[in-house]
């Protein structure tokens, strides 16, 4: 089989709340799958009736060839799962905490031991094994819970949020092992975010999720053409006819939306700019004129969601949602 | 044999908790602690030689008191315990058992023989320094006690358990925690011999399960006592029976949301 998640209408109703709304998704095997969406729109709510501890009001789906609703055991031995919340035991090591889950799995003995060792060293905590975890950070605890849903060898791994409330540098370190992990053990990972950067560098497909539905889905690229075109833009020294004859060249050999000469700059739209460069860099070399400085941007995915619900994903980095999440996390925490 | 794992894992997850959160350990240790040095020992000089024998079935009062204030410490730690199964549901861990294959009758039927074994180890600890003072005490019958407090402990989790799993909030359950054990505490014969209570409040007494691990804990510690222990243990195993598969059951259909 193909897929690894196939969702069917999949719906889940609190009251006269749709949370989630109809989903049809197709997750391949092997992917990195995201759900990209802002607070509340139902990414925490679509993940927890995948992973079968929430029922759907209506609809269902299709997990590591197993239906949730149907068979949910199959569905739970074939699934790693890292909640948005910490659930880790603070009062205890990191060592108890994974060999406390290995034994909820079935794993046992040296098997599980080793197991562990394999996990821990793989996220580099094995010399903390033995430490409480309420003297590990932020980023530990995160990569600790991640090492610990790898235990059972899962062939899915949900993920919800795993770096929110983490510093740019950790996130970062987060993202290494969640490519490190799609490589290595070949799994399918589905996360969910409301980073655009996030679901930009670590996702082959990427569904927009906003009040419970599914308004666009594709590889990050493929989303940005919803909005339109890289702009390149060019600053070149020589004279203005000669300018105006790279101009004309220009425009004849691309594939260009729009070419414009203003205030000695060149800008051109075009669908792809890195497939578009090297061939600038070439006419210009060959009409012997010397390129000064040439930028390009790219529409972000956040232009993406502005230009589909006229709102913008979040505000501004480390909003007062951030916040006041963190705080909680914090309390939790202290405890 | 799967089950095993999950009954291991929470099992495992209850008692090392347990150990490692030392301000708790020490609380609820001292607890009974104090109750029997304070509460016992002013109480037993109120008594002069031989006045406590004609009032507590031919015991001295600590004699009478110190099987008591140990199953106090069994009943109250063992209600306790639901107060897990709400942390847990408030920071989560709750949906890890759920989403794991575990058995859940399983996971959470160690976590109450978890609780229990720490509970029982406590009261055998206050048993033992309570020996100092009740150099009569059996202490060959403590593996009896060790059963009846076990019964006593595993009943009254999963009375905690069971309302646990229905309430929201620490607070919601403290309350009704509170509500309940006090009189439970006060009407089992652990303060005072039974039948000196007015006929009113006999039948609560009765109704009771704890007066039967007081009676039976009292027979095997010090032995003296009003029912006969095959009854009191029979009562209790039945309960106890009763009380797990209806928390078993219940936890099983736990699902979040
Ligand atoms: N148990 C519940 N009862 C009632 N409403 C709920 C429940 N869980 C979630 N909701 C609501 O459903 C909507 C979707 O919530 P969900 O947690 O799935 O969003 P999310 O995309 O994960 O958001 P976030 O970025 O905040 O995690 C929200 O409006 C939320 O308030
Ligand atoms: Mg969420």
């Amino acid at each position: 089989m193909e897929f690894a998640i196939i969702t069917k209408d999949l719906t889940k109703k609190f009251g006269s709340l749709t949370a989630v709304d109809r989903i049809n998704i197709k997750i391949r095997k092997g992917e990195i799958f995201g759900l990209l969406g802002p607070n509340g729109a139902g990414k925490t709510t679509t993940i927890h009736m995948l992973a079968t501890i929430l029922k759907p009001s209506y609809g269902t789906a299709i997990v590591a060839g197993h239906d949730i609703l149907k068979e949910p055991n199959k569905v739970r031995e074939k699934i790693g799962i890292v909640f948005q919340d910490m659930t880790i035991d603070r009062h205890l090591t990191g060592y108890e905490n994974m060999w406390i889950h290995g034994r909820l799995y079935g794993l046992r003995g040296h098997e599980l031991h080793e197991r562990i060792k394999e996990l821990l060293e793989f996220v580099g905590l094995w010399e903390w094994k033995d430490i409480e975890v309420r003297k590990y950070s932020g980023g530990m605890i995160r990569r600790l819970e991640i090492a610990r849903s790898l235990l059972h060898h899962p062939e899915i791994l949900f993920l919800d949020e795993p770096t929110l409330g983490l510093d740019p540098q950790t996130r970062v370190h987060v993202w290494d092992y969640i490519m490190q992990i799609r490589k290595e053990k070949n799994m399918t990972i589905l996360l969910t975010t409301h980073y655009m950067d996030e679901a930009e560098k670590l996702c082959d497909h990427v569904a927009i999720i906003d009040h419970g539905k599914i308004i666009a889905e594709g590889t990050p690229n493929e989303l940005k053409t919803i909005v339109g075109n890289d702009v390149i833009c060019i600053k070149v020294r020589c004279s203005p006819d000669k300018i105006q004859i790279f101009v004309e060249k220009l425009e004849a050999t691309l594939d260009s939306t729009f070419v414009r000469f203003a205030m000695g700059r060149i800008t051109l739209g075009v669908k792809n700019a890195p497939q578009v460069i090297p061939v600038i860099f070439e006419i210009a070399r060959r009409m012997n004129i010397r390129i000064l400085r040439l930028e390009y941007s790219r529409p972000t995915l956040d232009d993406v969601f502005l230009k589909l619900t006229g709102r913008r994903i979040r505000e501004e980095f480390g909003s007062w949602v951030d916040f006041i999440r963190r705080e909680k996390m914090n309390r939790f925490m202290r405890r | 044999m799967k089950w095993i794992g999950a009954f291991i894992a929470m099992w495992y997850r209850q008692v090392k908790q347990f150990l490692r959160a030392k301000p708790r350990l020490i609380g609820t240790f001292l607890h009974p602690i104090f109750w029997l040095l304070f509460f016992g020992i002013g109480f037993a000089g109120a008594f002069r030689e031989g006045m406590s024998q004609a009032i507590f079935m031919g015991l001295s009062y600590l004699e009478f008191f110190l099987p008591g204030i140990a199953m106090m410490g069994v009943f109250t730690g063992a209600f306790m315990s639901g107060i897990s199964v709400i942390w847990d549901k408030e920071f989560g861990y709750l949906k890890v058992v759920l989403v794991s294959p575990a058995s859940r009758k399983a996971s959470i039927l160690g976590r109450i023989i978890g609780d229990s074994t720490i509970v029982v180890f406590q009261s055998v600890v206050l048993l033992l320094l309570g020996y100092l003072l009740v150099p009569s005490m059996n202490l060959i019958n403590i593996p009896l006690y060790i059963c009846i407090a076990f019964l006593v402990s595993i009943s009254f989790a999963g009375i905690g358990v069971t309302i646990a799993t229905k309430m929201q909030t620490i607070e919601g359950f403290q309350l009704i925690v509170n509500i309940i054990t006090l009189p439970l505490m006060f009407l089992s014969g652990i303060f005072y011999p039974i039948h000196v209570a007015p006929d009113w409040i006999q039948p609560i007494i009765l109704a009771n399960p704890l007066t039967y691990g007081v009676d039976a804990a009292r027979f095997v510690l010090v032995g003296k006592s009003y029912f006969n222990i095959l009854l009191d243990i029979a009562l209790l195993g039945v309960l106890s029976m009763i009380l797990i598969f209806l928390t078993m059951y219940q936890f099983e259909k736990a699902t979040i949301g």
